[in-house]
């Protein structure tokens, strides 16, 4: 009885029971359309308040309900997952912080009290990043941080930008200063700091990078939570975006950030990353809905999106474990004669990934598609939002060939087991909601239904991609080893498509090289330079020689004075001669 | 109680822990005597508007309130961090004695209304951190990082003693209440006034004492030099530059260009250093840039947010200080490449690390975050340019920060290592004195901030 009260199962069954206290009020909130917002002032200076703001609507609160919950049943699987590790109390303290600081991220509606969960969340996911410690996580967790901070400093900028409306509650003021040049400003710096936070195009590299991270870590973190915080923050500052320029350009980024990561996700052969690619694909996919105006459909696809992938991530994790942490899908297979519930689990959310019907992300997918279709929209965009689909598609029924179908090849006598109903019952809840929450999150917050009207071929057009892109990962997954190797001839090419367009080497040795070479000129030149030579040394040097040098002349001043008596009474002779 | 006394006492009280010093075994009841002189000065009365408790040549108001407050805590925590002394009987009662005149000297400087008063006290302060460089550093250089201490002051204080005898001679008084009340638009009082405080600060380019005078520094010293030192130019600023509003508004651009690149360039050599304490000086001169700029802006926020910022950097990088030198005791190394692992062995220590590292660059809800609100907010307004330079001080001090921690923390501890202690219970209290009042101190941010 001891034994099974452990910090995992407390911290789950609070957070279990949060996220259903969230619910419960969600309801209550979405039935009487209320909301509440709470403030508290922390300081006023120069008639502009610092406060610390709190806004509970149905969005804050569904969201809130929707991280407590996976948080919990990650909490729940990890007491299994990381059952041999020395520091638990340490690694789930680091989770319940994160989570903390996402909560705060989601009930801040002013941008002040939003840096308390936005810069925690990029703290804790560093923390976390690098628990495990190896060169890689190290590298991995300086990535991450960083890119985050960038973030992190465009909202403090932000803060000061907003300094000119007197008050930092922006929810206040979207509507009403929308026209503004500064609001102009602001917006495009919410832009990019949302694009660091979900890892839209220059800043994509350390999503991937990121699972270095324990898996439960990943699948709360790195699918769910974090970068949905970007989503997020656009979400509540949506009305602000519409008929931007810049906005524009989010949707291209974002549009090719949904491109890139699902042509990277058909070269990996690292199950984690594969998954990881994948939510980067679906947030190219929430950003680019978002930016073309339609924050509920994104908020939608964030939620349903959160549910499977944690299940997704939680799967990977099982089967990792199994495999004796070997991660390269290429020596895993046929492990659904095996594990058959945890494939179960694999497949369903991988299923759901790809929009089959019924599943979640069904219901936030399609719509997504067919608002696409329905909006005015140049063919680039179409195309992207299309081949994007297939490619989703395509990746997951290779991932999914090459697990259960195959053939096992990591080693020739092995033994598979499936019974740690530890984590099998944390994923059964994300499992139930993996399947139902599409179509209840549909009935529940979508007040009036989207209106669909498209051609027929329009309306099929995600049947003949997925079924193009479900095709060509089937051919890919029983490809030949040799035939593989026929990449090598478009080497180029396929480097920069499956090194996700040179992001991770140009965000990593691209820049730093250049900043550590200023700074190490910087102080070799500077430091140790100039500014020595002008001040201590140079002063110090000076004082010494001119020293020296009167010391010469005192030293020998009989001698000298002598010789210059002689010197002078010569050129006193030589006048007198010359006058004379 | 004579209203003449309020300030002294507390001099009072300094002085006469002076024979402390000469028995055996004080060294706690100095520190809890400082301690209870904290918390008798903070029953002190002191107004937003005016300087109160007027007596002789004393006066207070909020912020050499705060600031006398931050100098009793740090040299309290002083005493704290280095039982090293105590236990190798390394001149303990002269230590003592060197921390009480350093602490009066501190008093005195904060709170004395007549100028020249403040400018002797400033230099005075000098001599026992000199001492403490010099007597009770490490290794031989700390002889020249004492010069370079001292002439590095003494070359820019001696045109302000000039400066405040001109000032006197012209407007037959020098109280700083009634600075005000004067202007002189003349250059080189200007930059004679000026340049003193800004060699404190330090500034960039007249920084070069500060890494030295730190990495040979015992860690008192280290921690008086960041918590307090840095912060009498930054408090002598705010004094001062009343005088010269016509041409700060002209002149003042220089100081803040200096500072903001050279916040960016300083935050770049960071990256380079392999010393923890150089490195945390090195970010120590990146953090009072950022205050000198606010303080050259001349506004509202500006000058909020500066003296937010030294308190909270005060408590930070001192914090910091003790940190390093928690290694520096077990591992006898101040090197980045010895000091590796050390989650391994002290895993809570590594949480006090972050959690001071954290505060080092600027993470909610630190003072420092909000003092770099403020002083963004003050540097924006006053040309929104300087945001260029501002995100990459505020992204290279996150990245530093992080440079140091993991460095230090992850990774293969270093294999020459022969024995090793976890933290005791001193250090714990000793971080949490420091952490405590930055991260606490935000609930209520205007008793730090609002001083006038």
């Amino acid at each position: 009885m001891k034994k099974n009260i452990s910090i995992c199962f407390l911290s789950f069954f609070f957070l279990f029971f949060m996220s259903m206290v969230n619910f419960m009020m969600m309801i209550y909130f979405i039935m009487n359309n209320m909301v509440i917002f709470l403030e508290w002032e922390v300081i006023t200076l120069n008639s502009v308040s610092v406060v610390m703001s709190i806004l509970l609507d149905w969005m804050s609160l569904l969201f809130m309900m929707f991280v407590l919950l996976i948080s919990s049943v990650v909490i729940y699987y990890s007491k299994s997952y990381m059952s041999s590790e020395l520091n638990l109390n340490r690694f789930i303290i680091l989770v319940l912080l994160f989570v903390f600081s996402m909560i705060l991220l989601i009930i801040s509606p002013n941008i002040v009290s939003i840096l308390l969960g936005w810069d925690g969340l990029g703290l804790v996911s560093y923390c976390l990043v690098i628990y495990y410690q190896n060169f890689k996580s190290y590298n991995a967790g300086m990535l991450t941080a960083l890119s985050n901070r960038v973030g992190d400093v465009f909202i403090l900028m932000v803060i000061s930008w907003m300094l000119n409306y007197g008050s930092w509650n922006y929810i206040f003021y979207l509507m009403f200063m929308k026209n503004d040049y500064e609001m102009y400003m602001i917006s495009s710096l919410v832009i990019v700091a949302a694009m660091t936070k979900s890892a839209q195009i220059p800043f994509s590299s350390w999503l991937p990078a990121a699972m270095a991270a324990p898996t439960p870590v990943s699948a709360l973190v790195h699918s769910s939570t974090l970068v949905t915080a970007g989503v997020y923050l656009l979400i509540r500052f949506n009305l602000l975006l519409v008929d931007m320029l810049f906005l524009k350009i989010l949707l291209l980024l974002s549009g090719l950030t949904m491109f890139m990561a699902g042509i990277s996700a058909n070269y990996e052969f690292d199950l984690k990353k594969i998954i990881a690619l994948s939510t980067l694909s679906q947030l190219g996919l929430m950003m680019s809905i978002l930016s073309m105006g339609m924050p509920d459909l994104a908020f939608f696809h964030l939620l349903t999106h959160a549910m499977f992938k944690a299940l997704l991530f939680m799967c990977a994790g099982v089967i990792i474990h199994m495999m004796n942490d070997i991660q390269d899908i290429r020596l895993m297979g046929g492990i659904s004669n095996y594990i058959p519930m945890t494939s179960l689990c694999m497949n369903i959310s991988n299923l759901a990934l790809c929009g089959i019907p019924f599943l979640a992300g069904f219901y936030s997918k399609d719509l997504i598609l067919e608002m696409v279709s329905l909006s005015n929209l140049n063919l680039l965009i179409y195309y992207i939002y299309y081949l994007s689909t297939g490619l989703t598609m395509f990746y997951t029924i290779r991932l999914i060939m090459y697990l259960m179908v195959n053939d096992y090849n990591l080693m020739s006598i092995y033994n598979l087991y499936d019974e740690d109903y530890t984590m099998l019952k944390s994923m059964m809840v994300l499992l139930f909601m993996s399947v139902v929450s599409g179509s209840m999150l549909s009935w529940l917050i979508f007040l009036n239904p989207y209106m669909i009207y498209l051609p027929l071929n329009m309306k099929m057009m995600v049947m003949y991609v997925s079924l193009l892109g479900g095709f060509i990962g089937y051919f890919v997954s029983n490809m030949m080893i040799y035939s593989m190797n026929k990449f090598l001839m478009t080497y180029n090419i396929s480097s920069f498509l499956c090194l996700m367009w040179f992001m991770p080497s140009l965000s990593t040795y691209g820049l730093n090289y250049y900043f550590l070479k200023l700074g190490q000129n910087l102080l070799k030149y500077v430091d140790l330079g100039w500014s020595e030579l002008y001040s201590g040394q140079g002063m110090y040097y000076i004082l010494k020689n001119y020293s020296i040098f009167y010391n010469f002349y005192q030293v020998n001043n009989f001698k000298i004075y002598l010789f210059s008596f002689v010197m002078w009474m010569m050129i006193f002779m030589f006048l007198m001669m010359m006058i004379l | 109680m004579n209203n003449k006394m309020i300030m002294m006492k507390f001099m009072f009280m300094v002085i006469f822990m002076i024979p402390l010093c000469l028995k055996k075994n004080m060294f706690w009841l100095v520190q809890n005597l400082m301690m209870l002189m904290m918390f008798m000065f903070m029953n002190l009365n002191v107004s937003i508007y005016y300087n109160t408790n007027l007596s002789y040549m004393f006066s207070c108001d909020i912020m050499s309130f705060g600031l006398i407050l931050l100098s009793i805590w740090i040299c309290m925590m002083m005493l704290m961090a280095s039982e090293n002394l105590l236990k190798m009987k390394f001149y303990v009662n002269f230590f003592l004695f060197n921390m009480l005149f350093m602490l009066l000297m501190l008093y005195l400087t904060f709170s004395m209304m007549n100028l020249f008063m403040f400018y002797l006290f400033f230099e005075g302060s000098l001599i026992p951190t000199l001492l403490l460089i010099v007597g009770w550093g490490y290794q031989p250089e700390r002889i020249q990082a004492g010069m370079y201490l001292l002439f590095y002051t003494l070359f820019a204080s001696l045109p302000l003693l000039m400066g405040i005898f001109y000032i006197f001679n012209k407007g037959n008084n020098i109280m700083f209440y009634f600075l005000k009340f004067m202007n002189f638009d003349f250059y080189l009082l200007y930059f004679s006034m000026i340049l003193a405080f800004l060699v404190k600060m330090p500034m960039y380019f007249v920084h070069l004492w500060l890494p030295k005078a730190h990495v040979e520094a015992p860690v008192s010293g280290s921690m008086i030099l960041a918590g307090i030192m840095l912060k009498l130019g930054g408090y002598g600023l705010l004094r001062i530059l009343i005088l010269f509003e016509k041409l700060s508004l002209k002149l003042n651009f220089i100081w803040i260009i200096i500072s903001l690149v050279g916040g960016f360039y300083i935050s770049l050599k960071c990256f380079c250093q392999v010393d923890m304490k150089s490195l945390i000086a090195y970010s120590s001169v990146c953090h009072m840039g950022v205050v000198i700029g606010g303080i050259m802006t001349l506004n509202y926020w500006g000058f909020m947010g500066s003296y937010l910022l030294m308190i909270g950097h005060g408590l930070c990088s001192s914090g910091m200080f003790c940190l390093a030198n928690i290694n520096f005791e077990r591992l006898n190394s101040r090197s980045l490449y010895i000091n590796k692992g050390m989650m391994n062995f002290m895993p809570s220590m590594s949480l006090w690390w972050f959690l001071l590292m954290s505060s080092n660059m600027a993470a909610p809800p630190s003072l420092n975050l909000m003092g770099e609100i403020s002083l963004i907010n003050s540097l924006m307004s006053w040309s929104w340019l300087s945001m260029i330079m501002l995100m990459l001080i505020s992204f290279f001090s996150a990245g530093y920060s992080l440079y140091l921690y993991s460095y230090i923390q992850h990774g293969k501890y270093y294999s020459g290592l022969y024995s090793f202690y976890t933290g005791v219970s001193r250090e714990y209290l000793l971080l949490l004195l420091h952490w405590l009042p930055l991260n606490l101190m935000i609930l209520k941010v205007d008793w730090v901030m609002i001083w006038f």
